[in-house]
């Protein structure tokens, strides 16, 4: 665990792909042994799944379905140490279950910020919360949206949200923060699907006393709500800069599995990127490894999760690899782009499915 | 007929179906049926679709003669009337089998196709569409109305209680909401509920090495499973080995069928998390699995310690069996409750079973066939015979 602790004083982006790989490799597997010991019911499945613990290459490194935290309370710390459980929005039936530990829930918030930090430098601003003003009292509803934007609080400083808590835009507070704050840069940060339901659908232009055009979005959750709606990320962008000038927008890719360690956007190459907390490799059906530019499952690295053994997942999520020649920043890290959900099988059958 | 219709797409036939009886095997009904296979068969493309060439397989003309020849009876036989099919939302081609099933008993018939679209239930629909055109075969047109509608209670509920006979395909949850609606007092109903399979093989009766003989079984058994993702009640989802652990065997049946696997079988990416998702649940939360393998990721077989109580609630979709050794048939015995249908075997004289069943006074097992029968869907089925089910016997002295 100090090798960690070391890592995670780097900043985001400062190891080339070569001298990350090493470190990388060697933090997961030593990440999978810390699992081994401390997770039971880990231990359970490698322990008939594999041989031994020696992999030589991150490909070896074994990996568990996101939907088995949805569906199970695994956890490689003790009870008394959990001090936060973090659920997934759920839209679809059962909600994930992390279990943080302190150091667990720490370490997030210190990697969420060297990642963040890049592109809203070091300083706090202004920040508008786009969703819903909380109702402190009810608590049950501390799901990963809550958790996001808590996660992303941090960043800000004079927290404003757009809605009320009946959902509708307050425009008497919305045009007081402009006032105050919109001459200079500031900070707005949201869930995709919130973000265009309100600052693009329902906003009133003519309700409004300044302009967004120093605003920072950053915003991420997943494109679910937005492909019934046919709106691809260019279209995202465009649409709200015609709406309200909004010129810097920035999307973000994470799993509730790995909260913290998130992937940012490379504007020049309109794909994701990971840092040196993160990795992602692409399989297919076969579990097989792809190429650049083949699609498949997204399987996910990060070395932030110690309390619960999600630092190697395979999701349900379908991307692909960038390959070198549709790279156009100097960045030398994986760049990748997500596809959205694998498509629900028709599994044929007569049982309910 | 129907107040409120807004919801609801008719497929085909009339839209006011009649609600009257005729005598079962009608021979406009054969010829319709005779009909329907050859054109089905004719269809662009028919070879991409394996259902659909077993449907049209199944309705030729000499199986009907057969089934209508062990039909005969003494006894003096009538359809009920009007039958009210709600088909499994998830095997396409299901409801011709139940249409055809009622027309043949001599019955009227609404079918409430999967709401979710399938080309084959186009298909079938556009060809019985192109044969109730001719004037022929009016009559057979007043006797079906196929609809497709996903939430239509007031729809359900008339129906339900104009019927004679209701027939649902599960799902349990199905069965249990349709159930909520009434049926007439003299209706009669056959719920298909969620039902679980298994498949024993013979150690002793499988060669050591038969190249001929382990292909075909390996062909037989894809049939049985992965042809419908392994999904269909009569599926199995259980391997018991039965005789002498023989690794080698073993061995020999699973490359046999990921050679078929791989041939054949197009696994999505969703079913194969789904499935890695169960082995990892299953040995995260089990207790009982002595070993995993798996051959690529298309099959997932895991040892089992001992055979329990609730087997029946260890399923698998798109490939993931357990298995168990055993010589002792009371192992078997223990676990069949009336969840069990389907028992497929290889290495079996069938005389054997019957014993089983009634020395071992059995709750469940409807069907015992040999492996690559598992899907062999027909008028006797999952306990009841369609025949006698769906008609009413006249006594007359």
């Amino acid at each position: 665990m100090e090798k960690i602790n070391k890592y995670l004083e780097l900043s985001a982006f400062s190891l080339n792909k070569e001298k990350k790989s090493k470190v990388f490799f060697d933090l997961i597997k030593s990440l999978t042994r810390h699992h081994y010991n401390n997770s039971a019911e880990y231990k359970k499945i490698l322990d008939v799944m594999l041989g031994n613990l020696n992999f030589k290459s991150l490909n070896e490194v074994p990996f568990l379905p996101t939907l088995l935290f949805k569906n199970s309370h695994i956890k490689s710390v003790n009870t008394d140490k959990v001090i936060k459980t973090l659920t997934s929005s759920g839209t679809s039936g059962n909600s994930s279950k992390i279990f943080l530990d302190k150091i667990n829930a720490n370490n997030q918030t210190k990697v969420l910020n060297k990642i963040i930090s890049t592109t809203l430098g070091k300083e706090r601003l202004p920040m508008l919360i786009i969703d819903e003003k909380p109702n402190l009292e009810d608590r049950s509803k501390f799901n990963a949206r809550r958790a996001a934007i808590q996660g992303f609080s941090i960043f800000g400083k004079h927290h404003t949200y757009l809605l009320n808590q009946n959902g509708k835009i307050d425009y008497s507070i919305l045009n007081n923060f402009l006032q105050n704050y919109a001459n200079k840069k500031f900070f707005m940060f949201g869930f995709t699907s919130y973000v265009f339901q309100n600052l693009y659908e329902k906003i009133n232009n003519k309700k409004l006393k300044y302009n967004f055009e120093n605003a920072i979005l950053i915003h991420g959750g997943g494109w679910k709500k937005m492909e019934n709606k046919r709106i691809s990320n260019f279209l995202f962008k465009k649409k709200l800069f015609e709406k309200l000038k909004i010129k810097n927008i920035i999307n973000y890719y994470g799993l509730v599995e790995q909260t913290g360690s998130i992937f940012i956007e490379c504007e020049k190459c309109e794909s994701f990127i990971s840092s040196i907390f993160s990795e992602i490799l692409i399989r297919d059906k076969n579990f097989n490894i792809q190429k650049p530019g083949e699609r498949g499952l997204v399987q996910l690295f990060s070395i932030l999760p110690t309390s619960y053994p999600g630092h190697s997942i395979i999701t349900e999520d379908i991307g692909e690899i960038l390959p070198k020649n549709k790279i156009k920043c100097n960045l030398d890290t994986t760049h990748f782009l997500i596809h959205g959900r694998s498509k629900h099988s028709e599994v044929r059958g007569c049982s309910d499915v | 007929m129907f107040k409120k219709d807004s919801d609801i797409e008719y497929l085909l036939g009339s839209k006011q179906p009649s609600t009257l009886p005729t005598k079962p095997f009608d021979s406009l009904v054969c010829e319709f049926l005779e009909i329907f296979s050859k054109k089905l068969n004719l269809i662009k493309n028919i070879k991409n679709y394996s259902d659909l060439k077993t449907l049209s397989f199944w309705c030729r003309k000499g199986n009907i003669y057969n089934l209508k020849k062990k039909y005969f009876s003494e006894e003096t036989r009538i359809g009920l009337g009007m039958i009210f099919h709600i088909t499994p939302s998830n095997i396409p081609t299901n409801f011709a089998y139940s249409l055809i099933f009622g027309l043949l008993t001599g019955n009227s018939n609404i079918v409430k196709v999967p709401s979710k679209k399938f080309n084959e239930i186009d298909i079938i629909c556009s060809v019985i569409n192109s044969i109730l055109n001719k004037k022929k075969f009016k009559k057979i047109k007043n006797r079906i109305l196929i609809v497709r509608y996903k939430n239509n209670d007031s729809f359900t509920r008339e129906i339900s209680l104009k019927c004679d006979a209701r027939i649902i395909w599960g799902g349990n949850l199905t069965i249990n909401s349709v159930r909520k609606f009434e049926l007439n007092e003299r209706a009669r109903e056959i719920t298909f509920s969620d039902r679980y399979s298994l498949c024993v093989i013979n150690f002793d009766k499988l060669p050591k090495n038969n190249k001929d003989i382990y292909k075909k079984l390996a062909l037989d058994f894809y049939n049985d499973t992965y042809l419908v993702d392994q999904n269909a009640c009569s599926s199995p989802h259980l391997i018991i080995w039965y005789g002498k652990n023989d690794k080698e065997k073993k061995k020999l049946f699973w490359k046999n069928v990921l050679d078929v696997v791989k041939l054949k079988y197009d696994l999505s990416e969703r079913l194969a998390v789904e499935k890695y998702y169960e082995l990892c649940n299953q040995l995260s939360t089990s207790n009982n699995i002595k070993n995993e393998k798996r051959y690529e990721n298309l099959i997932y077989t895991l040892n089992l310690k001992n055979l329990v109580i609730d087997m029946d609630s260890f399923r698998g979709k798109g490939g993931f069996f357990y298995e168990f050794n055993t010589s002792k048939i009371s192992d078997i015995t223990k676990i069949i409750n009336k969840k069990y249908q389907t028992l497929t075997y290889y290495g079996f004289n069938k005389n054997f079973f019957k014993s089983f069943l009634f020395d071992n006074n059995l709750k469940g097992i409807d069907r015992i066939v040999p492996i690559g029968k598992a899907l062999d869907i027909g008028l006797i089925w999952d306990g009841y015979d369609l025949n006698k089910f769906l008609t009413r016997i006249i006594d007359i002295k």
